[in-house]
């Protein structure tokens, strides 16, 4: 049971018309591991990931999710298979309140006709907060466009968890944030592994993955070139040879 | 207040709920509101009359039916340029299938709100399928819908004079009073609509997801929110509203006119702003509406019976509208300061 992988992605190949943004792609995710997605801009990070989000369709390959395969093709596949992908600015609606993102597509209702349970939502909202350690005493009522960056993170992140998602994936989760929140969210990805879920963290800011990642996989032209890399055994200095390729060269 | 060592702390909850409601977008419509209701009855105090106010709220439903559902549209991020011609063309339809005894009069009742529906199906389908913006979808179909409804009718009124004895229409515009105020069924309608607009926009799972689908569709498609299916209902709601509207109008007018409404759709857009909903979407008001509707109505009654010329009412309107805006924007950046 524990052997099998969360996710395994075998042989994924994704085209646009002539281009090839993924060639023959092998991906695997362990239950409680955060990996780091590296790569520098165009090296296919996005694509695999809207790929295992169900954004975008795969042209050919496979997906096993707990050993089983699944088919994807909407993000609500991938949301039932428990796959929650946290994009950087398409994650949260700022007019709307806290509690109100947080059941967004999930909203709790009382009786036949679809309304919601506002007083029920609100008071799992607040409970949320409290216990994913947001400090300042918040209302769930508060709009998401009156709250920082960080906290935006927070509670992105806090509602995957809650929605016991097995697979939080972050696209670029600690971008235009001060030291003070970028530490809070990558707290918040530690959080998220020690109560059991899994993690792709992708960020341009090596030093923020090494910090909070067990593993990194690095992206170079739609292909895999490294898997195994481990924040204990290399230095920065490493991967980022391994991401431009300069590598190969020495 | 000195007596206080410290008034915030004394009374937190009193100011914050000032302040709530203060920043609340239904505020600046209310103030100017009252404001309008105390001049024009200083001025011209014929002005609140039971009777001149009974007259002012029965127009005053039928442009009222189509800024509900317009206000529901605008907050999913779209509009809706052919209500205008809706209202015209939906009781054109009717009234043709009536009078020629083609069909009873509920049946053709029915029959030009299916069409209506219909409109408001492919002008949403446009819109999603087909990604073109809603003004240029809604411009076409404000131009078709009208069209069809001169070459339908070659230009004529249809005759409505028939409804009379008909429970449809008594049920629609039928009238009675209450102490000295004669009330329309219309009305009646409009307050039970209003109130389910605002609970189907602020108390439902729809709501909600109207809501999210024009503060940030990325967000809402990320979630599992339907946002085509969302746009695609309300551009059915509003076209559904706009012939309902029509038929309303054309029952009271005793004039089924292929080219009533002619407009219309810039006047209710313009309710709806005035009354706190969003251009852009994300963020709108029934209640706020409701007030915006109540502003321009009693406006163009106002301005008449304190005798600035009729003529002028566009004058006044457009200076509210820019004024609003100003408003609006003002607080939005304040609101958005602290972030």
């Amino acid at each position: 049971m524990t052997d099998t992988p969360l996710v395994e992605m075998r042989h994924i190949q994704k085209s646009y018309g002539r281009v090839h943004a993924l060639r023959d792609v092998n991906l695997t995710i362990r239950r409680g591991e955060i990996v780091g997605l590296l790569g520098d801009n165009g090296a296919g990070k996005s694509t695999l990931i809207k790929v295992l989000s169900g954004a975008v369709p795969y042209t050919s390959g496979e997906i096993r999710i707990k050993g089983q395969p699944v088919t994807m093709t909407s993000t609500n596949d991938a949301i039932s298979a428990g796959i929650e992908t946290i994009y950087q600015d398409s994650a949260l609606v700022p007019q709307l309140s806290i509690a109100r993102n947080l059941f967004l597509g999930r909203e709790l209702t009382k009786g036949s006709l679809g309304r919601l349970d506002l007083d029920r939502m609100n008071q799992v909202a607040a409970d949320l907060l409290k216990r994913v350690g947001i400090s300042k005493n918040i209302p769930p009522t508060t709009p998401i466009g009156s709250l920082s960056g960080g906290e935006r993170q927070a509670v992105a992140i806090a509602r995957a968890m809650y929605f016991d998602s097995d697979l939080i994936i972050l696209d670029e989760p600690t971008n235009n944030l001060g030291v003070a929140e970028t530490q809070g969210v990558l707290r918040f990805v530690r959080e998220a592994r020690d109560t059991g879920h899994s993690c792709i963290f992708i960020a341009h800011n090596i030093h923020h993955v090494f910090q909070v990642v067990d593993r990194m996989v690095v992206m170079r032209r739609g292909t895999v070139v490294a898997d195994d890399l481990s924040p204990k055994t290399s230095s920065i200095q490493d991967v980022e040879d391994v991401i431009t390729g300069d590598h190969i060269l020495v | 207040m000195t007596s206080t060592p410290s008034p915030a702390a004394a009374h937190p909850p009193e100011q914050g709920a000032l302040r709530r409601f203060i920043a609340k977008p239904e505020f600046g419509p209310l103030v100017l509101l009252v404001v309008m209701l105390v001049v024009f009855t200083a001025i011209n105090p014929a002005f609140l009359s039971l009777n001149n106010i009974g007259n002012a709220l029965t127009f005053t439903v039928e442009l009222g039916l189509i800024a509900l559902a317009m206000t529901l549209l605008m907050t999913a991020g779209e509009f809706d340029l052919s209500v205008g011609s809706v209202f015209g063309f939906a009781p054109v339809v009717m009234w043709a299938f009536f009078n020629a005894g083609l069909l009873p009069l509920p049946a053709a009742f029915l029959v030009a709100m299916v069409i209506a529906l219909g409109i408001g199906l492919v002008s949403g389908l446009f819109v999603t399928r087909l990604g073109i913006p809603s003004f240029l979808v809604t411009l076409g179909m404000l131009l078709v819908v009208r069209g069809s409804a001169l070459w339908l009718t070659s230009g004529f009124p249809q005759r409505t004079w028939d409804a009379g004895d008909q429970w449809l229409a008594t049920l629609l515009v039928g009238d009675f009073y209450i102490g000295g105020l004669r009330v329309y069924m219309s009305l009646i309608w409009f307050i039970l609509l209003a109130v389910a607009f605002h609970v189907l926009l602020t108390q439902t799972r729809f709501g909600n997801w109207v809501q999210a689908t024009g503060g940030n569709p990325g967000a809402a498609r990320n979630r599992g929110v339907p946002i085509q299916r969302v746009k695609v209902i309300l551009f059915m709601l509003s076209a559904a509203m706009a012939a309902l509207a029509g038929i309303i109008s054309s029952i009271r007018v005793s004039a089924a006119n292929p080219n009533s409404g002619t407009g219309y759709e810039l006047e209710v857009i313009a309710m709806v702003v005035i009354g706190g909903t969003v251009l852009s979407g994300g963020r709108g008001t029934i209640i706020g509406t409701v007030l915006g509707v109540l502003i321009l109505r009693l406006m163009r009654n106002g301005i008449v019976l304190i005798g600035v010329p009729g003529l002028a009412y566009n004058i006044f309107i457009g200076a509210i509208i820019l004024g609003m805006m100003a408003l609006h924007a003002a607080l939005e950046r304040r609101h958005n300061a602290g972030t």
